[in-house]
């Protein structure tokens, strides 16, 4: 460690400035701009938590959006991390069809999510969806996917599975880069089979990349919105109106900001307090 | 190396061509469906032949609509200027204070680090709406700085250089330090050169990001000089009349750059993520 305030300063302002001006300053702005109220006028007042307290006590279609936010995410984020965790396992070796395979898994989080979107939106069209004909051929139902307000947010889950396990994927198979060798042979010495090497040894040491993954998919959940805005618009029946999507309806097409800041202000305690929860749970979970 | 059993290996096989068909139908469908006339969307999807997945006729006539008729080439432009522009930014900016989180005991760093480490467990989207009014302030709105600047503070890309740097020996600084080397010259003659995986690991986390962006291109730009790659092709939907051919094919040509960089990087990335201290 070198000393030295001016030279570390003089390296660090840089970054410094822009986290301030496009973060700090937004995060600020955003929390205060929920304790006011804008007029028909257009002259906003301080309000206290007057947007927070009718949100909770009189807006339904924020609390359907909330349930439907937490269940969207409680069931995305763990099934995600397995995924993604799970197909890292299986490509962490060395065969012919290694590299492929991993190629072809990461080929969908290389697509933004926008196309990924319309794509899922034509295949599992109700009617004439490639979904569907395959369903047809044998021998099951169609189904109607994103029209029915039951199917529409597991289908949500299905698609962002599609697209971001590959993503997180890359960052297990380096994480089990890491983990030397020699373990694994002294394993095998004792006669480890490859589930117990899996359980004693893979996942303990991989005890940071999961909870890494688990903190910034987390994130990334909550904040889902190019699916929702490009194929449901929310609906059918606000089953898949997600809290990023009410906030962005409510800013740009109804024009409340107070409303739509206190929702993003409610997203972003929402995130800090799984990803704190989530680091503790990987913790107590798989740290000797 | 333990020599593995046949059957071992066409069993992971077969795993992993199940798992992967999942990923590659709808994909197959998308090229597939590009690659044809312009036809009704669903001709070849109900019913299910192999014709759905190979085109009987073959041909570009798609692509070369998008790009010569509906200017798609400006909106990859685009989307490769802002791009590039932020990775430069982002690897100058969060190297240099990488670089001095690892090496330097300097006053309020406790306070600087929290910042960055806020700033990356608060994404982006979140605060799209401050952020809009921010740039409408600064007179930046509808314009490539509207695009790039945000981008540029990046707590993540910070913290992996960070961890990065703690690695790399300090003695190698302070020799250069008593030959007269000013610290500028170290950070850019021996610090930056030794963290290439970690460099190309910002490269490939800040080109997907502002490749993939549309909710932001979106609010901050509106005339069609600067529309980028995702919205050009999400403008498709919302017009009645949408061309599926078009649609499809600006898609496939809108997620070629992505494919062909990670193709390139691939070794790179892995390499990068486990030197940064992520690894478990």
């Amino acid at each position: 460690m070198f000393r030295n305030n001016k030279v570390a300063w003089l390296f660090v302002l840089p970054a410094l400035t822009f986290l301030l001006v496009f973060k700090i300053w937004p995060i600020g702005v955003s929390v205060i701009e929920s304790l006011t109220m804008t007029s028909f006028t257009g002259t906003k007042s301080f309000v206290g938590f007057e947007n927070y307290e009718y949100l909770f006590k009189h807006d339904p279609v924020f609390w359907k959006s909330f349930s439907v936010t937490l269940f969207y995410s409680i069931i995305a984020n763990p099934l995600i991390v397995l995924t993604s965790l799970l197909m890292a396992l299986l490509l962490n070796s060395s065969h012919f069809f290694t590299k492929f395979f991993r190629t072809v898994f990461f080929l969908p989080a290389a697509i933004s999510f926008a196309v990924v979107s319309v794509i899922w939106m034509i295949v599992l069209d109700p009617y004439n969806g490639l979904a569907n004909s395959f369903l047809t051929m044998f021998g099951f139902k169609p189904q109607p996917f994103f029209a029915s307000p039951d199917q529409a947010l597991w289908v949500l889950i299905l698609l962002n599975v599609w697209r971001s396990s590959g993503y997180w994927m890359m960052y297990f198979l380096a994480g089990l880069q890491n983990i030397p060798e020699t373990l694994y042979e002294a394993a095998e010495i004792d006669g480890a089979s490859t589930l117990k090497k899996t359980f004693r040894i893979t996942l303990p040491l991989l005890t940071r990349t999961i909870s890494f993954v688990l903190v910034a998919n987390t994130a990334f959940n909550f904040l889902s919105f190019a699916p929702v805005y490009i194929i449901t618009k929310g609906g059918p029946m606000g089953s898949t109106n997600l809290l990023m999507y009410e906030s962005y309806k409510s800013a740009f097409v109804n024009l409340d900001m107070g409303r739509a800041s206190a929702i993003t202000t409610i997203l972003l305690g929402i995130i800090l307090v799984f990803s704190f929860f989530e680091l503790r749970f990987t913790r107590a979970r798989f740290e000797y | 190396m333990k020599k593995r059993s046949l059957w071992k290996t066409l069993i992971l096989f077969a795993v992993l061509g199940i798992i992967s068909l999942f990923f590659l139908i709808p994909l197959i469908w998308v090229v597939a469906s590009a690659l044809r006339p312009a036809s009704p969307l669903y001709e070849y999807a109900n019913p299910l032949t192999w014709k759905s997945f190979i085109p009987t006729k073959p041909t570009l006539e798609n692509f070369v609509h998008i790009f010569v008729n509906l200017n798609f080439g400006r909106a990859i432009m685009n989307s490769l200027f802002v791009s590039v522009s932020t990775i430069v930014l982002t690897v100058l900016v969060a190297s240099m204070a990488g670089f001095a989180l690892a090496k330097f005991e300097f006053r309020g760093k406790a306070a600087l680090f929290t910042i960055v480490l806020i700033t990356f467990m608060v994404p982006f989207e979140s605060i799209v709406i401050p952020l809009y009014i921010l740039i409408k302030q600064l007179h930046i709105d509808n314009t490539y700085w509207a695009l790039i600047l945000p981008g540029v503070a990046n707590g993540l890309a910070i913290f992996l250089f960070r961890q990065f740097f703690s690695e790399v020996p300090s003695e190698i600084m302070e020799a250069a330090r008593i030959d007269g080397a000013s610290w500028f010259r170290i950070y850019w003659r021996i610090v930056l050169p030794l963290s290439v995986p970690a460099i190309v690991t910002v490269i490939v986390m800040v080109f997907m990001f502002q490749w993939n962006s549309l909710f932001w291109p979106l609010v901050a730009t509106h005339s069609s000089r600067f529309e980028v790659v995702q919205v050009a092709i999400a403008v498709h939907r919302s017009t009645e009349n949408t061309s599926w051919a078009n649609l499809f094919s600006s898609a496939i040509a809108g997620s070629l750059p992505p494919v062909i960089l990670f193709l390139f990087l691939q070794k790179y990335f892995v390499r990068g993520i486990s030197g940064t201290g992520l690894k478990g």
